[in-house]
């Protein structure tokens, strides 16, 4: 079967929608396809026979030019990462695009590119991306947009913040209403970040997942409402519950934790997962804020940690109602 | 094991911390920040070794770029950071701040990219010394334990690897990481003999 | 008579260097240290015209070694050798009154050292 003929060849890479960019052993540009001549602004006569530092001066050294030497030089193919490299070429979608100079969205790959008698070239490929990339920010808008409203956590599905935000306000103006007491838990995993750190990120989110179910499957009320407060923190809500109630939560809690036997080779002393408790009830009076009762949760979740963790501190607040 | 003389080592450490330094450089244009690497210790071990020393037997995980080259030798290298590390890497590179989520996905891309740099560099510095030719695949990227990525619950292989300590350094933080090149008995055996070639080249 | 101090912590990269020295210059006296420390010895009974300082040696540092190496010798001429040349590379050497040179070491490298040595 014959090779295409050169006329056929021709037309295609006149017609392909990517740039081709094709360099001599000595850097010099010896192709230079239709796209590349519309989106560079550059006809092929200007440039054919020019070194790679002539036609590209701000690329000079930079990591598509490494990469160019790289393929002739040593044989090595390249990979450049959107990530890293937004837009290498001064490329753009269109003149007005070139006027603000607002470069496309580019994918490049260089490669060696062998050629019958000749010295190695290489063979640069561009593609445009900018469609994808702005699809993928919408979409990621998107995500950020209804994340705001949800009020399940992602990683648990227990309640997140922003529900306990609101349940705590409503709770709270309850208890002021009916002068009845007000208990709030917050608890924190001992020694996370060790734990990520020795089974890495996928094992913490699992171990986490695991906690959010043992917590939530402790028997609790109607209006009790268990919520993911932070990174490896969580909160509890226990409407109409005194400090003696609040205590037998949080030790049930602490137990179902610990009954879990998630393994824990770098937490200290324990050799397996557990939390601290700091628990905080108010009757909340005329001036009260949930500020105080969260304060005097977190004063006590604190003293906990310093007790050794895996325990429960209670914060006394002065008076029963402030 | 397997040991080279006093002056064949030192070639070895030159040449790689040559391809590291040069890595360094094409590395600090893309973040417009200053970075610095260096070989401080290279030596041959076993599978076994490398990924004890990896923090197999503790279940760690490390992110790992791999590169095949074939040619003048024949070897299947690796760039290996612990997870966590790597993710702290992609994060100095891409020099914003970004979400977990965000930064899972670039993670691979990113990290693949900088495998391809500092692999290439090495090797390219080797290549250069020797007067060898290779061919280089492009970087293809890996997660899991020490044991995972050297394929280690495979078969039987009779060979050893080179391993080199990585000192990298940006914007002030250090990171250690590790590059292995897996070397069969032939693969051994031509690497010295193009590091005695590049020797005698030295002392005409 | 013109000494040149070599410094590198690797012996085959000192090796290079003094070769492609008296290729060039086999009258001239090439002098090495393997570390900045043992090179600030030698200082104390050397006065070279060129000191070839690599930059990335364990310990003391080439940029380490040549603040010390200055006030000690102001008229010799310091060139940094790296492969790892970047503008913080640059600019620091540039403030240090020090020239640098890229690795791998040739013999054009050597050279253009050299010209840089003698174009008082």
């Amino acid at each position: 079967m014959a090779d295409p003929s050169p006329y056929l060849l021709n037309s295609v890479l006149k017609a392909v929608r990517v740039g081709v960019i094709v360099l001599d052993a000595g850097q010099r540009i010896v192709l230079w396809n239709r796209w590349i001549e519309q989106h560079a602004c550059l006809p092929a006569t200007d440039v054919l026979g020019k070194t790679f530092a002539d036609v590209f001066p701000g690329m000079v050294d930079g990591r598509t030019h490494v990469a160019i030497r790289s393929a002739l030089l040593n044989n090595f193919a390249s990979l450049i990462s959107q990530t890293l490299n937004k837009a290498p070429f001064p490329l753009y979608a269109n003149p007005a695009d070139a006027a603000d100079d607002a470069r496309m969205q580019q994918a490049v790959h260089v490669m060696p590119l062998d050629v019958p008698d000749l010295p190695r070239h290489c063979l640069v490929q561009i593609g445009d991306v900018s469609m994808s990339v702005s699809r993928e920010r919408k979409l990621r808008e998107m995500a950020v947009e209804l994340e705001s409203q949800t009020l399940v956590d992602g990683l648990t599905g227990i309640a997140n913040r922003r529900r306990f935000d609101l349940h705590l306000e409503g709770e709270f103006r309850r208890a002021r209403r009916n002068v009845s007491p007000l208990s709030l838990l917050m608890i924190d995993v001992d020694d996370f970040k060790a734990y990520n750190d020795s089974y890495g990120h996928q094992r913490g989110d699992a171990c986490l997942a695991r906690i959010a179910a043992a917590l939530d499957a402790v028997p609790h009320r109607p209006r009790d409402l268990v919520a993911r407060y932070g990174g490896e923190e969580f909160a509890v809500v226990l409407p109409d519950t005194d400090v003696e109630g609040a205590l037998q939560v949080a030790e049930a809690m602490r137990t179902a934790i610990a009954a879990l036997l998630l393994e824990h080779a770098h937490a200290g002393n324990a050799r397996h997962v557990t939390a601290s408790f700091g628990v905080s009830t108010l009757t909340p009076g005329q001036e009260s804020t949930t500020g105080a009762l969260i304060h005097g949760a977190d004063r006590a979740l604190y003293q906990a940690k310093r007790a050794g963790r895996n325990c429960v501190m209670v914060h006394a607040h002065e008076g029963s109602s402030a | 094991m397997f040991k080279l003389s006093a002056l064949q080592h030192d070639a070895l450490v030159e040449i790689f911390n040559l391809g590291v330094g040069q890595a360094a450089a094409a590395m600090s244009r893309i973040v417009k920040e200053e970075v610095t690497m260096s070989v401080p210790l290279i030596a041959f071990q076993s599978r076994a070794q490398v990924a004890q020393t990896l923090g197999s037997g503790e279940g760690r995980r490390i992110s790992a770029v791999a590169q095949q080259f074939v040619g003048a030798f024949n070897t299947e290298a690796f760039l290996m950071f612990p997870e966590e590390k790597s993710l702290e890497i992609v994060r100095l590179m891409v020099g914003q701040s970004l979400t977990m989520e965000e930064l899972g996905e670039m993670e691979q891309e990113a990290m693949s990219e900088i495998g391809n740099i500092i692999l290439n560099s090495c090797m390219g510095a080797f290549a250069n010394a020797s007067g060898r030719e290779l061919q280089g695949s492009l970087p293809i990227y890996h997660a899991g334990t020490g044991d995972d990525i050297l394929g280690l619950s495979g078969k039987e292989w009779d060979g050893v690897v080179l391993a080199l300590k990585i000192d990298f350094n940006i914007e002030k933080r250090h990171i250690h990481g590790h590059v292995a090149f897996l070397l069969d008995m032939t693969a051994l055996q031509d690497l010295q003999q193009y590091v005695d070639d590049y020797l005698a080249g030295l002392t005409k | 008579m013109i000494t040149i101090l070599v410094v590198d912590d690797s012996r085959v990269s000192r090796l290079l260097s003094k070769q492609f020295i008296a290729q060039k210059h086999p009258d001239w006296t090439v002098a090495e240290a393997a570390s900045g420390e043992e090179a600030l010895e030698k200082l104390t009974h050397l006065s070279p015209a060129l000191i070839l300082l690599d930059l990335n040696m364990p310990g003391m540092g080439g940029f380490a070694a040549a603040e010390k190496i200055r006030p000690l010798r102001p008229a010799a001429r310091i060139v940094l050798l790296t492969a790892n040349v970047q503008d913080a590379t640059r600019e620091r050497a540039a403030a240090l009154g020090i020239g640098f040179a890229e690795k791998p070491i040739t013999e054009t490298r050597i050279d253009q050292v050299i010209a840089f040595l003698e174009s008082r």
